[in-house]
């Protein structure tokens, strides 16, 4: 593990949530999209 | 200007202030007195995802006390929906805390009360959906879920807001007192980043409510065809 209490880990690890949930919501997004234009 | 478009827009617009939110929990608000290195900077993120957890709670109630009254399937998928989003937040609470108390108490877990509480309270929600997957019938597991539910939520404000004020605990002073009252006393640029990222979650969370509501809509359509 780095260095704890470096800005560095604390950067990375809420950066990684954020970047996951946005691009969890994109995907779902075009998933909803495509299967509200099949039905 | 259609719906899709609106959407579109929206999404970017969260893009952006998450981005903003980001830079400015790193580049604006300065560091917090009386906590070891960056570690308080963790607040920016760790106390809008509690918040967006309890939110998504009570959104599973208010559904579930909705399919009570209504027996509509979309309630049912409403409530389960948010209970989702209301564990992952959790999750994420609980992780993001666990990294603060590393790098605070050089442990990741401190058998804190509000450490066990949360962790109570993931349990609690974690049977919601063991409920669910046991009932193979979709009326009673939705009957149930509901019920169930309503129970699973009482224990929430104790776990949340009572149980780890009664007794002594590690954790930092949270922003509602033990009295009940607001103590808001940070540096305003702090403040001002701890409100845009509680928007910035909240944006998140009700992006991501819509997104499952709509998948659930799409696949009750497609399963009334199937059966009619």
């Amino acid at each position: 593990m780095p260095g704890a209490e470096s800005l560095v880990w604390v950067a990375a690890v809420t950066v990684v949530i954020w970047l996951g949930l946005f691009a969890y919501c994109v995907g779902l997004a075009r998933r909803v999209r495509r299967l509200e234009d099949e039905s | 200007m259609t719906r899709a478009r609106v959407r579109t827009l929206l999404q970017w617009a969260l893009c952006v202030w998450l981005v903003l939110v980001i830079l400015g929990a790193f580049f604006y608000a300065p560091s917090a007195l009386g906590f070891k290195g960056e570690s308080a900077r963790i607040v920016f993120f760790h106390v809008p995802q509690a918040w967006v957890a309890v939110l998504a709670f009570c959104v599973n109630l208010v559904a579930s006390l909705r399919y009570l009254r209504t027996r509509d399937a979309l309630d049912d998928a409403r409530a389960a929906a948010a209970a989702r989003l209301g564990l992952v937040f959790s999750v994420l609470a609980t992780v993001t805390g666990s990294l603060f108390a590393n790098v605070m108490w050089n442990s990741f877990w401190n058998w804190d009360p509000r450490e066990v509480s949360i962790v109570i309270l993931l349990l609690i929600y974690a049977a919601y959906f063991a409920l669910r997957e046991a009932v193979p019938d979709e009326e009673r597991r939705a009957s149930l879920s509901a019920a169930y539910a309503v129970l699973a939520f009482v224990t929430m404000p104790f776990l949340v807001f009572v149980v780890p004020r009664i007794y002594w605990s590690l954790h930092p002073d949270t922003i509602i007192g033990a009295t009940g009252k607001l103590k808001l006393q940070m540096d305003s640029r702090m403040l001002q980043v701890l409100l845009g990222s509680l928007v910035g979650f909240t944006g998140l969370f009700c992006w991501l409510y819509t997104l499952e509501v709509r998948l659930a809509r799409v696949r009750l359509a497609r399963a009334g065809r199937e059966e009619a």
